[in-house]
């Protein structure tokens, strides 16, 4: 079995950083078919990659997304591979390729180029911080654990 | 004598200095900016009683994560006008703080980090600044494998914004949306180019265009796919490099990977021509519609190209002999005022560069101009502004956004207090008006003084002569013709540079080596990189000391054109271009208005940020559309 985690982001911009760092902490622990990757860059560049890579069986996605949530809030769901109308795909794919990097246009994308497999789960933390810098906001420090579990756990088929 | 504004003057040798007997030669008066339509309630008041289309249309990033864009406008529907543009840069990404006080190694990674798309170019950018300042040269073989990869990055990001981003706004359901009388003349509009593209009709073409789904639409994707699989045959990473060191590049190339590299490359020769005859046909298809849309975007034609691409046995990595080099390069560097070159030199380009902040959110550092700074001149002695990148502080100063005021992230980059745009078009541009006798010797590319003659080699399609010409106006069209011609300018320069790979690997010994060795100095340095990525000009500018980093200025293409206004009253780039185009789109109603010609000038520029340049009444795109009034009061519906 063969499982992705991708940890999205921007280093250097305070809590869209976390994705990346989740990923950072736990690439040391990678074996057994379980991969984490940097996904510091664009969905197209992405769904190229997965395409020349054999199938993997899970890929999960974190990262820091602001919903208007409570800051550190976490949600955990499943995707559901519905997609937006074509008009808000291409919008997106014009955002990626003009240097936006963001769960929402990476999932959105990379769907719509067919590169994802069934089985994919997002966890997303709302970000109290967005400025530029390094560290996270307390609210976000104060769930790392939380979420790093989550993820790891979801490497668990 | 290429300044005008600034006050340097050459002598009989060519040697700057400056002018004799100003006081404060840098220093100037602002210009202040005019009042914003919506500041001013008897301006508005007397266009609405004239004309009620006048309505403030703002594009807004679809998502606020990277470095975005966001475009503010004005315009008067009823006469077909923009009356009132701001290019405002909405997030501080802090590049220049976070690196003080580093070991100017990390750069090359940290700042290659600066974008999601073309990361590499800022990692070579960094190597360069880092070779001056350390003063080491890669051997041939480094410098020739740096040249393959700037080529496959660019052979990558060609493709995506002519088939991703740009093509999409010439697609048959953009068209049939905004121009439906257009599309009906497609229908039976024969190309001129279709023994090289295979579109026998216009509309046939445009179909290709359409996103997700169309022909040329996907063509594109699979031409990004196949040069980044060629980018980390060295690159190792991409769009973040891991190979890219001071010295050269840290992997080794054997015959296996430079055929890998062939593999692909040769492939962009028919890709070339026929993307080149695509957008030659959508130009004058255009064109022949409605003359008019050879004003969409339309602005002086001022330049400003780095060039890149160095002869790998005259690069030296050195200030003293940056002029020579720089000359010697595959896209030599030049200065393009009112469509002419006006300097080929490189130190001359550095020493026209300033910034100024006026409308941007951040603190001016030179005070007026008179104060001590730090780099009075360059390293060559050449006559340095305050506000130039090696003088600049970077200091944030976030306060409430005023289209008179500050309302940028960006700042105003100027040379010669001139606003300058860049891009593939720069490059192609300066290139070809080095002229036969500067230009570099190749045997694919022959610089006339007003064209570029490319000869590659015969692959499918007829070996026609490839030959892009300046033009005669400038605007979004010849951006983006310009730009389907650097793909054949590219593959050009990397089947000449894969050739000397070959040569160099055969003969072995020093110069096939792929890196230097050195020892980082602990002295206090400087050094710039003086280079491009896909979009156009792009430096970084350090000074060190005790081994770290004092000081790091990142440039960028994006800087240069989404710049706010200047204290000169100047606009930048995209607001001048925008500001001149004429509104051709067809709508009845002003709430039929999609700003397709906005779109389409903003995108020819390629903008390096999530720009929204997405404009649809219906959804989240627009943020805020405010129709103006008598009395002034502002009437704003909130999308989410």
């Amino acid at each position: 079995m063969r499982v992705l985690v991708c940890g999205v982001g921007y280093r250097f911009l305070r809590d869209n950083a976390l994705g990346i760092h989740i990923t950072d902490t736990l690439a040391p622990q990678a074996s057994n078919g379980v991969e984490f990757e940097d996904l510091g860059y664009h969905p197209v560049g992405f769904t190229q990659n997965l395409n020349e890579r054999p199938a993997y069986d899970r890929i999960v996605f974190v990262g820091a997304i602001n919903r208007g949530r409570e800051p550190g809030t976490i949600t955990t769901y499943k995707y559901d591979h519905v997609l937006p109308d074509v008009q808000e795909i291409q919008e997106r794919v014009g955002d990626s390729v003009s240097g936006s990097i963001s769960l929402d246009n990476l999932i959105i994308v990379s769907e719509a180029f067919k590169a994802l497999p069934e089985d994919v789960w997002v966890v997303e933390i709302e970000p109290g911080d967005e400025t530029w810098g390094e560290g996270f906001s307390d609210e976000v420090v104060a769930k790392i654990p939380e979420i790093t579990e989550t993820v790891w756990s979801l490497t668990r088929l | 004598m290429c300044f005008k504004n600034l006050p340097i003057e050459f002598d009989a040798a060519g040697n700057a200095s400056l002018k004799p007997g100003a006081a404060n030669p840098y220093s100037y008066t602002e210009v202040p900016a005019p009042t914003p339509i919506e500041d001013d309630p008897e301006r508005m008041r007397e266009l609405f009683a004239r004309n009620g289309a006048v309505r403030r249309v703002d594009f807004d990033p679809v998502t606020r994560v990277a470095g975005a864009l966001a475009f503010h406008t004005v315009v008067d529907l009823e006469n077909r006008q923009v009356m009132e543009t701001a290019s405002m840069a909405t997030l501080f990404r802090g590049y220049e703080i976070i690196l003080k006080g580093r070991d100017p190694r990390d750069a090359i990674f940290i700042s290659s980090r600066a974008c999601g798309v073309c990361g590499g170019v800022h990692a070579t950018a960094s190597a360069l600044a880092c070779e001056m300042a350390f003063g080491i040269k890669p051997p041939p073989m480094g410098i020739v494998a740096r040249n393959l990869l700037l080529s496959v990055e660019y052979l990558y990001d060609h493709p995506i914004h002519l088939g991703l981003l740009a093509g999409p706004d010439f697609s048959e359901p953009a068209v049939r949306e905004t121009n439906p009388e257009i599309w009906e003349r497609a229908l039976n509009t024969r190309c001129e180019g279709e023994v090289t593209h295979g579109y026998a009709l216009m509309s046939d073409l445009m179909t290709d265009l359409t996103p997700l789904t169309g022909k040329l639409y996907l063509e594109g994707l699979y031409y990004t796919r196949l040069a980044r699989e060629a980018y980390v045959l060295i690159g190792g990473k991409y769009p973040h490099p891991q190979t890219v060191v001071p010295g050269g590049v840290s992997t080794t190339i054997d015959a296996s990977d430079l055929n890998e590299i062939m593999l692909r490359v040769v492939k962009y020769f028919d890709y070339g021509r026929k993307t080149a005859a695509i957008w030659d046909d959508l130009a004058s298809f255009f064109y022949e519609v409605n003359p008019k849309y050879k004003e969409i975007g339309t602005r002086p034609a001022n330049m400003i190209e780095p060039g890149q691409w160095d002869d790998p046995y005259a690069y030296d990595g050195t200030y003293k002999n940056a002029d020579a080099w720089g000359r010697e390069r595959w896209a030599p560097p030049g200065v393009i005022r009112d469509g002419e070159l006006v300097t080929t030199s490189l130190t001359m380009l550095n020493a026209g560069v300033e910034e100024f902040v006026e409308h941007a959110f951040y603190e001016e550092w030179a005070g007026s101009g008179n104060e001590y700074y730090k780099h009075p001149t360059d390293p060559n002695g050449n006559p340095l502004s305050p506000w130039h990148p090696w003088n600049k502080e970077t200091i944030p100063k976030p306060t409430a956004t005023s289209w008179k005021e500050k309302y940028s992230w960006s700042t105003a980059p100027r040379w010669d207090r001139t606003a300058m745009e860049t891009g593939a078009y720069s490059r192609i541009w300066a290139a070809a008006q080095t002229g036969p006798e500067a230009f570099r010797k190749s045997p694919y590319l022959h610089s006339t003084g007003t064209s570029m003659q490319i000869f590659l080699p015969k692959a499918e399609l007829p070996n026609t002569d490839i030959e892009w010409k300046i033009p005669e106006t400038w605007g979004a069209f010849e951006r983006n013709r310009a730009r389907a011609y650097c793909i054949l300018y590219t593959a050009a320069i990397a089947y000449d540079n894969l050739q000397l790979a070959y040569k160099l690997l055969k003969a072995g010994g020093p110069d096939a080596r792929m890196s230097t060795p050195y020892e980082m100095p602990k002295d206090h340095r400087i050094g710039v990189g003086l280079w491009g990525a896909g979009r156009g000009y792009l430096t970084h500018h350090l000074e060190m000391d005790n081994g770290v980093l004092e000081n790091y200025q990142i440039l960028t293409p994006s800087t240069w054109m989404a710049s706010p206004k200047d204290p000169f009253g100047n606009p930048g780039p995209y607001e001048e271009a925008v500001l001149a185009t004429p509104l051709l789109e067809n709508y009845e109603k002003p709430e039929d208005f999609k700003g397709i010609d906005v779109l389409r000038a903003i995108r020819s520029f390629d903008p390096c940020m999530p720009c929204t340049t997405h404009m649809h009444m219906d959804g989240r795109t627009v943020s805020r559309e405010i129709i103006s009034c008598a009395c002034g009061a502002d009437e704003v519906h909130e999308h989410h």
